[in-house]
């Protein structure tokens, strides 16, 4: 190793390189594109015939090749020409700049097997990030403006090969971040969804126990009523969790039996109506519909779940509900004119725990309603889906097969959860 | 005269459940549904007692609180869910007097309105104007809004900071660490060179002639200060 022994002045042409240089490594992000630009300017002030950077590998046991060039003499040898790997490990152990000087040369073969070897440490804030290994066949020996020079190109090399690093870090913590929001957003919709109801028992509850007070009985009828309606909203929330976890796991189990659509759907319009006196429906139905084989419980639980979204998001709205005969299934479909749900959510409404962002804050739910539905239609071997337009409403339609497969157990299969 | 509280959340059967419960205690009682309306009831019904709901449509309960201590000294309860141990820290920090976690149960709130009306009705301050004025310029607490000569000036959220530190300090010569410690923190204490051009800037959207100000004005080798020649203050609504 030798010391620069006197500030020499660079010629304007290495000036231009090194500001070139430099120029690269501001605009290109990646340390190989870089490398690859910046060689040809480098080699213009340094003269070398291979240049090779080693990093640490993966586990930081040592180090790795992880860019090579021949630009001069020995494009054609290949493999066994000299790579200057015990220089970067002794590079790497020492952090110093290491310049291997051979015995004047004799012939071409010895050259190539005894180089000028030139190893520098990529050093950034006293961690040594790899070393860079210029290599010359045959003389002359490098200048301490040469070593100058190179341990420039190696420190703007280390900028960039951290850049990249902490930019790879970024970009994994982002997706753990990612995964830890869902998770947490699913917590704090639980947790909401389940104090909200638990709060009014509370609150309502101990008001009527109040020792200092008594209240009349339209009070007392008021806040039992309360009461009596948060406990069913509670009960609901809590059948919805086990129902999704008992879909999800696969252990639902379901009693197939023929079953009469348009009955079903009345019976659930009717009982809807006890709720929302001022609801809308029309019905739409093809008749005679063949009866499907189904889970009179479950499709009923769908047909629910559908018209309570429109209750809830599409306020004010009338809903139309047809049933359409098909040749081996049955088309059924509520459609609302709601405000709708704007495209880039629609591939996710059928996901567990999913809620359009925009109505979250207004509207009570826990995004479990339509993963149900898709998890029991698709347990009926049928198909669900959406179409919606902002500002003109929104439309859901399922299939059912009249007919069941004759095969296979009366559990849902386990989903796919990937589908969307 | 019987004390008056405003209740703020945005869920009807809360609002109705303390509602309730207030009255038969003798207590006078107004609602509001979000933060925005919250401050705008406070400064035109004047309630001794606040209760105000974290998560609100609007303007959240912690930013309203915020807003409420630059004009008011009325006591705030805050109303937060069981778990979020954050936001109780932080409306404590904003200057909450006490906070209730849902659910709760109707004496735990009565005890509480009780006590805090107790520990605070001796040593406040009566309620202080929602609107500053001096000359030209005006500032409206409740929402965060500044207006010179009746048109709405665009300050940052620093700059409004450093401009409120000399409308509640008139007359008074603030030293360069006083505003860095209040406005940076206690890291910023020697970092004079933001607050000049933080100063800077405000005069350039504040004064007439920032190189004459009549705002904020600097006492060589002293500090700033916003001269009280000029000051008045107006109670109620702007003219």
């Amino acid at each position: 190793m030798t010391e620069p022994s006197s500030v020499s002045v660079l010629p304007s042409v290495e000036l231009d390189n090194l500001y070139a240089i430099s120029q690269v490594i501001t605009r290109v992000s990646h340390w190989k594109p870089a490398l690859d630009q910046i060689i040809p300017l480098l080699r213009a002030i340094l003269i070398f015939d291979n240049l090779v950077l080693y990093l640490p590998n993966s586990e930081e046991k040592g180090l790795e090749v992880a860019y090579a060039r021949v630009v001069g003499r020995g494009r054609s040898a290949g493999p066994e020409l000299a790579w200057g790997e015990t220089v970067a490990n002794q590079v790497f152990q020492s952090g110093q700049i290491y310049l291997q000087q051979p015995q004047p040369e004799k012939t071409v073969e010895e050259r190539l097997n005894f180089p000028y070897l030139l190893g520098i440490p990529l050093t950034l804030h006293d961690r040594i990030m790899g070393v860079m290994v210029f290599i010359r066949f045959g003389g002359p020996a490098y200048s301490s403006d040469n070593t100058r020079v190179a341990a420039f190109a190696a420190e703007q090399v280390a900028e960039l090969v951290q850049h990249q690093q902490i930019r790879q870090q970024i970009e994994s913590i982002e997706a753990e971040r990612q995964q830890a929001r869902l998770q947490e957003d699913f917590i704090s919709t639980i947790s909401h969804e389940l104090l909200t109801p638990l709060g009014f028992i509370k609150g309502y509850t101990t008001t009527l126990l109040r020792p200092d007070t008594s209240w009349d009985e339209s009070n007392r009828r008021e806040f039992l009523t309360i009461i009596d309606e948060e406990t069913d909203r509670l009960q609901e929330l809590i059948d919805n969790m086990l129902d999704s976890a008992r879909l999800q796991s696969g252990t639902m189990p379901m009693q197939f039996q023929p079953v009469r659509l348009d009955a079903l759907l009345k019976d659930v319009i009717m009982r809807a109506r006890v709720h929302h006196k001022t609801l809308q429906i029309i019905t739409n139905l093809d008749n005679p519909i063949s009866p499907v084989q189904g889970d009179p419980q479950r499709l009923a639980q769908v047909f629910e779940n559908l018209l309570s979204n429109a209750i809830k998001y599409a306020p004010g709205s009338t809903v139309v509900i047809s049933i359409r005969k098909e040749e081996n299934r049955a088309h059924i479909i509520f459609q609302d004119n709601g405000p709708g749900i704007p495209a880039q959510y629609l591939p996710h409404i059928f996901e567990r725990f999913f809620r359009n962002p925009e109505q979250a804050p207004n509207v009570r739910g826990t995004g479990l309603g339509l993963y149900i539905c898709r998890q029991i239609v698709e347990a009926h071997h049928g198909e669900i889906s959406v179409e919606s337009f902002v500002g003109e409403g929104t439309s859901f339609h399922i299939y059912l097969p009249y007919e069941q497969p004759k095969k296979g157990s009366h559990l849902v299969k386990k989903s796919h959860s990937t589908k969307s | 005269m019987s004390t008056r509280i405003l209740i703020a959340d945005d869920e009807p059967l809360y609002n109705r459940l303390l509602q309730i419960n207030l009255l038969t205690e003798g207590y006078e009682v107004i609602t509001a549904v979000n933060g925005e309306e919250a401050l705008e009831m406070i400064t035109t019904h004047s309630p001794d007692l606040v209760i105000l709901d974290i998560m609100m449509p609007k303007l959240d309960g912690i930013t309203a609180c915020e807003r409420i201590r630059q004009f008011s000294n009325i006591p705030v309860i805050m109303l937060t869910a069981r778990g979020e141990e954050h936001d109780r820290v932080q409306g404590l920090n904003v200057g909450a007097d006490d906070y209730i976690v849902k659910p709760f149960s109707a004496t735990e709130l009565l005890a509480r309105v009780r006590a805090v009306l107790r520990r605070t009705q001796t040593s406040r301050d009566p309620l202080q104007s929602r609107f500053f004025t001096h000359s030209n310029l005006r500032i409206d607490f409740a929402r965060a809004e500044v207006w010179k000569d009746d048109k709405p000036v665009f300050l940052s959220a620093t700059e409004y900071r450093l401009l409120i530190q000399f409308a509640h300090h008139v007359g008074q010569v603030l030293t360069a660490e006083q505003l860095l410690v209040a406005i940076w923190g206690p890291q910023y204490r020697e970092d004079k060179e933001i607050l000049w051009v933080s100063i800077a800037r405000l005069r350039q959207k504040l004064e007439d002639n920032p190189h004459s100000p009549v705002h904020i004005v600097t006492r060589a080798g002293l500090g700033y200060l916003m001269p009280p020649n000029e000051k008045e203050f107006v109670k109620g609504e702007p003219t």
